[in-house]
Parts: structure tokens; sequence; C-alpha cells
């Protein structure tokens, strides 16, 4: 009766317009008000904590992080190295912007982000060597969704908080399938290119890509942050999103200089001598390397009682000067003997930059950019952690009626198989998805699925991957899927147009969806092999 | 009396930001703006200067972790109110929009009423209870206990010189930290409000979002056109 009660509330209220948050929350508080003997002190109080949850506090610093990264230029960076690489196959522009949505959503753990960024240059790009439309836009809105599945992911931060598996393993798990997908809209790309013979981009050689990866490596080396510094047991994930979201803002400021206070002035001025360019350089790569090494040897060694702090930075120290002496006398007019004059030379520019740093660095925390880019993320934040406070507050009531045990009981007598009920969840999720935000969702389904995955043996850390991958194909499916709305706001195509673009790709996730569904091996190989299987404690 | 107190302060404050909106909107608008991107940046820095000092100088400060947690919830409770206002909270708004005009109205003013009632219950429970519900208690309530009890949070303490120099306990009270609860509150029941008297006169279609990207889309909207 009260089950009942409760569902026609929540879908009611969803159906009349009322905010997610609101028809969750709403539906919740009344049940407790006329149906339980709980005060609703209680319920305020609940508000409170769940709103100070430790595992969702890496969700402002993920979409902090992710903000920063937006900012155009890093896009730019990502996709020439996107096309350096693997743009000389057959429809290579389209394949190297599949590659560069993946690389983009290791950055950020938005998958509408990802198609802005990514898109409005790589759309244009496609179309001004003879793609359609209609093609260009159906690749970006699908390798779009890859957002919430390669790491990090604030749709598996919320999943792990639900159901209390480690958000680290969460995110190895992402990884393989993630790049597996990746990988089949390639090659499903190579054969429409094949089939109506798209053009090709020149082979530029190693160099470009080389130097595309130097560009874009300020970035990627984020992802290296994260998953390294979880992977390693060096920091917890809302430890490792902080860190990652004060290196966005140092690199998106000081580095790249896309925003803030010295947008756009470059850091080697085209006066500058080939000798002191080269002495600059070499130094920044040697310094750079030392930060690097001492980063992951920490990371890899943190465990170590033999390892010293002085170890470590003497032999960084040593390969640093190595890689320096090299570049230089590789780079430089006068081979070995011109180093010391090509890193005096270089001086100059390195007292240049710091300069602008130092007298900058006042206005790189107080300017509008930067004002902006916290505005965004804080009202990004806001409104996911309502909606989850809220889903909490509905799973608190759904658990407390018993509920979860009552489907459980319900679904085991129909004599499910866990083949059987993957099924289950699987369209479940999918007709879900196209009404609801994905982690509110999954805060709503996570409590009554999970516990009859764990009686017939799925794996926890599985479940969650299967559970991502239903919201990405939500998200490209009518008649609410994000990342089609995204797509025709910035192509100014109608919404059926932009449906019928996709769909050919949307039939490659379903596929990919089957495959992650009956090869748990996939999802769990990664994580197990690195930290060990998830223990459930029930 | 105590338990008119909290009432009092958030009566307070809802009445500064609506006179303050009265005289200049923009820059209310502006200082929740602030307020937030102030939190974050907070929580951020805290965060990261805490993994600092642990792993690199193996020191750090106790309180850390509660405080950025804390700092969190306010951010959350302080912005749904912002969030309404702005109409960033998610929605469906697929199916109203099938609707005449008249009915598409009235149904936007129910959703502004729903999100004004979700205060109003979680504030005080008790006037249900016309309504046949045996229920009591809410925010209000709560708080006014913490303020009897007066006991501190976990971690978090005050500073040394504080404590000698207003006489002040080891401890932060709990009840400062929940603050935020009833303000937080009275000011969504303020914001719903607001939204339906906006939604009557015509001056604002719906109080939801239809996607979490509508800022996104309409900041690059027809970037691509031909």
């Amino acid at each position: 009766m009260e089950t009942a009660i409760l569902f026609v509330l929540v879908l009611g209220l969803l159906f009349a317009g009322v905010p997610v948050a609101v028809s969750l929350g709403l539906s919740s508080i009344i049940l407790i008000a006329f149906f339980s003997n709980d005060s609703m002190s209680s319920v305020a109080i609940q508000l409170f904590t769940a709103s100070q949850n430790y595992t969702l506090l890496a969700i402002p610093f993920f979409v902090l992080a992710s903000a920063f990264m937006s900012t155009g230029g890093v896009a730019k960076r990502i996709i020439r190295f996107a096309i350096a690489t693997v743009g000389h196959f057959r429809g290579g522009l389209a394949m190297a912007s599949v590659l560069a949505c993946m690389l983009f959503a290791a950055l950020s753990g938005s998958s509408p982000a990802t198609v802005v960024a990514i898109g409005t240059i790589a759309i244009a790009g496609m179309r001004q060597v003879g793609y359609t439309k209609e093609f260009a836009a159906g690749i970006i809105a699908n390798a779009g969704t890859l957002g919430i599945l390669i790491p990090p992911s604030i749709v598996m931060v919320v999943y792990a908080a639900a159901t209390d598996v480690s958000v680290g393993r969460m995110f190895l798990a992402g990884v393989i399938p993630g790049i597996l997908a990746g990988l089949m809209l390639m090659l499903a790309i190579y054969v429409v290119a094949r089939v109506k013979g798209l053009p090709s981009e020149p082979w530029r050689g190693f160099g470009e890509i080389v130097a595309g990866g130097k560009e874009a490596g300020w970035g990627l080396f984020l992802i290296i942050i994260i998953i390294g510094g979880i992977y390693g047991g060096v920091f917890t994930p809302t430890e490792a999103a902080a860190v990652a979201a004060v290196y966005s803002f140092f690199i998106a400021i000081f580095v790249y200089r896309d925003m803030g206070p010295m947008a756009g002035i470059r850091w080697i001025s085209e006066t500058d001598s080939r000798a002191s360019r080269a002495g600059f350089s070499g130094l920044v790569y040697a310094v750079a390397f030392y930060f690097v090494w001492m980063i992951l040897s920490f990371f890899a060694t943190s465990e170590s009682e033999s390892v010293t702090f002085a170890g470590r930075s003497n032999v960084g120290l040593a390969i640093s000067l190595a890689i320096g002496v090299g570049y230089i006398a590789w780079r430089g007019d006068r081979g070995i003997g011109g180093v010391p004059s090509a890193l005096v030379a270089g001086l100059p520019i390195w007292g240049r930059n710091l300069k602008l740093m130092g007298r900058n660095s006042g206005r790189a925390f107080f300017n509008e950019d930067t004002r902006k880019v916290m505005i965004d993320a804080s009202k990004t934040t806001i409104m996911l952690m309502f909606i989850i406070v809220n889903a909490l507050l509905f799973a608190h009531v759904l658990t407390s009626e018993r509920i979860p045990d009552a489907i459980t009981e319900l679904m085991l007598g129909y004599g499910f198989t866990w083949f059987t009920f993957l099924i289950a969840v699987n369209i479940l999720l999918l007709i879900g998805g196209q009404f609801m935000e994905p982690s509110g969702l999954l805060l709503i389904v996570a409590p009554v699925v999970f516990p009859i995955a764990m009686e017939l043996g799925v794996d926890p850390v599985h479940l969650g991957i299967i559970m991502v991958v239903n919201m990405e194909i939500g998200m490209i499916t009518p008649p609410i899927g994000l990342n089609l709305f995204v797509t025709s706001g910035i192509t100014g195509m109608s919404l059926v147009q932009v449906v019928r673009a996709a769909m050919p790709f949307v039939a490659v996730l379903f596929v990919f969806l089957i495959i992650i569904t009956y090869v748990p091996v996939l999802s769990t190989w990664l994580p197990y092999s690195l930290m060990g299987p998830e223990i459930v404690n029930r | 009396m105590i338990v008119y107190l909290p009432y009092l302060i958030t009566g307070v404050v809802v009445a500064l930001f609506w006179l303050a909106e009265r005289r200049n909107p923009e820059s209310v608008t502006r200082f929740e703006e602030n307020v937030l991107a102030v939190i974050l940046a907070l929580i951020t820095f805290v965060s990261f200067f805490q993994v600092v000092a642990r792993y690199g100088f193996n020191s750090g400060w106790t309180g850390a972790l509660e405080f950025t947690r804390l700092l969190f919830a306010w951010m959350i409770l302080f912005g749904m109110s912002y969030g309404l206002k702005q109409g960033m909270h998610l929605g469906v708004d697929a199916v109203v929009r099938l609707l005449p005009g008249p009915a598409f109205r009235a149904m936007a003013i129910f959703g502004a009423l729903c999100a004004f009632l979700y205060a109003a219950i979680l504030i005080e429970s008790a006037w249900l209870g016309i309504l046949g519900a045996d229920t009591s208690g809410g925010a209000m309530v709560y708080w006014s206990k913490m303020y009897q009890i007066g006991i501190g949070l976990d971690d978090l303490r005050y500073p040394e010189w504080m404590q000698d120099s207003f006489g002040l306990q080891e401890r932060v009270q709990r009840w400062i930290a929940y603050l935020i609860l009833p303000i937080g509150l009275g000011l969504f029941g303020f914001r719903a409000l607001q939204a339906t008297v906006a939604i009557w006169r015509g001056e604002r279609e719906l109080i939801i979002a239809g996607h979490e990207a509508e800022d996104l889309v309409a900041e690059n909207r027809n970037v691509l056109k031909d």
C-alpha cells in the first residue's frame, strides 16, 4: 500500500513538472509524515548529513577540474594530437574525433561538456573536408557519451556512494570498457568510410604526434594524477579529485593561459633566438620530467620502506639532467658544446615568464574568468547534489519500508538467474534513463537492484559498469537524451535529424552493452588484478 | 522562547534578502554567487593543502576534514534556493508542455507550490496534523534542541586565542554548523513563493530546467549552423 503510494507520488509529481529533487524529497517526507513514526527533525537532519557525504565531496572537485579543462584551448590541443595519431586512416578525421572525445572524457566527467568542447571544433573540421553534417553530428553525439564511462566519472562516484563499492575500483573498471567502446565506434567509422569513400588526412609523421602529445600532455597528466594516485594507494578518490582541481586551475591559468589575466600571452616570442629557445625548452623539459618522475615514483613506491625521498630525487635529477642536456644539444645550433651558452641564453625567457606569473599571481585567483568557472562549477554541483541528497532520502524510505527485500524475494521467486536478471536491469535502466538524470536514477535503482544482484552472484563492480553503460545509451536515445539536445543545440539541426544521424552508432553502443553485460571480465580484470577483489559487506 | 529563535533568525535573513532585492536585484545575485564561489574555493584549497601537508610534511589540521564537509553541506543548502531562483533544477517538462496555455500555467504554479510545500514540511511538520498526519518536529525544532544542549562538533575547535580571550568552549558548537538548515530551507521556501507569484503574473514560465546543459547550449547555440 505505502509502496504504491510512494511510487505513484514520485511519478505523478515528476511528470507534473515538479523538479526531480523535490519530487523525490516531497514524496519521501509525505510518506514519513503520514505512515511512519519517524520525527521530521530526524529527516531534516538527514538532509544535512547527506549533504556532507565524504565520497560525494569528490563531485565538486571533478566538476571544477572539468570546468577549467573545458576552456576551448585544451580541446584544440587534444584534437591536434588525435588527428596526428589516427587521422591518416580512411575516415580519419571522424576517428580522431572519437579519440579526442575519449581523451577529453578522461579530463572531464561530463558528457555535454565533451560534446560542446570537442564538437564545436571537430564538426566544423569534418565538414570542411567533405563529411556530411549528419555523419559528423552523429559521431560526436555518440562519442560524447564516453564522458561518463571513462574515468573520472561523476556517475561512478554516485554509484560508489550508493553501494559502498570503492571508487578507485570503479574508475579502473571503466578504463577497458571505455577503450573498447571507442575502438568499436572507430571500427564502425572505418567500415562506413571504406564503403562511402570518405577522405583521409595526410600522414604527418611521428614528429607531429610527439609535438601534439607534448602540448596535450600538460592536460592529460591529470588522468595520471587521478588514477595513479588512487591506484598507488596514496590518495583517497576525494583527495585525488581535490589535487586534480587545483592542478587543472594551475594548468589553465599559468601554463596554457587560455583564460585569466595572462590569456593569450605566449611563453616564447618570435624574436627569441634559436639557442635561447633550445635552452629554455630544455630546462622546461628537465624540470617537468623531474616533477613527473617524483610524482609517479611516489605513487609507485609509497608502500615501500626501502625507497627514500632523497634516493628517488637523485635518480630523477640524473635523468632530468640527461634529458635537458640531450635536448639542448639536439635542438641548439652548436651541439653539446653549446649547452651552457644556450642555458644562459634561455634565462631571459624564464625571467620574463616568471615575472609575468609573479605579477599576475594575485589576479589569477580574482578575475572574471576564474569567478565564472567557479560559479559554473558550483551551479552544476548544487544541481546534482540537490537531486542526490533527495534521492538518498528516497532510498532511505525505500529501505525502511523494506521494499528492496520484498522485490528481491519476488524476483527470486520468479526464478530469475543472473542472466535474465541482467536483461531485466538493462531494460529497467534503459526506460528510466529516458526520463531521469543519470545520478538520480542510479540512486533510486541501485538500492533495489544491488541486493538482488549480490544474491545472484553478480559482481558489484561489473554491475556498476553495466549501469553506467545504460546511462550512456539513455543520453542518446529519445525522447529525453541529453547529448541529443546538446548536439541539436550547437549544430542548429532539429532533434529528429540528430536522432536519425546518431541512430547507426547507437546500434554499435547496443552491441557494446550486450558485450559488457555478458563478459564481466572486461570490467573486473583491471581493477581486481591491480587492487584485489571487491569485498561486499552485507 | 528558544523555540522561536530559529524562526526569528530565518525571518531576518529572508527579510534582508527581500529588502536588498527590492533595492538592487543584481547585487543580491552577485552576493549569492560570490558566497558559492568562495565556499567552493575554500573547500578545494583546504582539501588540497591538507593533502600536501599530510603527504609532504606529515602534518595537517585535524579539523580540515570536518570543515570541508560542513562547507560542502553549506554550499548545497545555501545553493538550493539560488538554484530555484535561477531555474536550474532539473525536471521533466516534456509532458506539461503538451498542455494548452492555462493548464500549462496551472501546472507550473503547482510545481512551484510543491517546492514551497517541501520547505514548509521540513521546517516544521506539525501543521500537517490538520490533514490527519501524526507527525511533529522539523528543522526548527532540531536546531533549538541543538542550541539548548550546546554540544560541540567532533573535530572542529576554536583557535586557542579565541578560547582564551572570549572564554569560549573548546569545540565549535553544533548549532553554528546547523544554522544553514533553517536558513537554507527558509530561503528555499521564499524563492518558491516568489516563483509562484512570478508565474502567476506571467513573468516566468517554469521553475525547472528541461535538461542539465541548458546554459551550455544557450552559450553555444547554433555555432555550427550553416
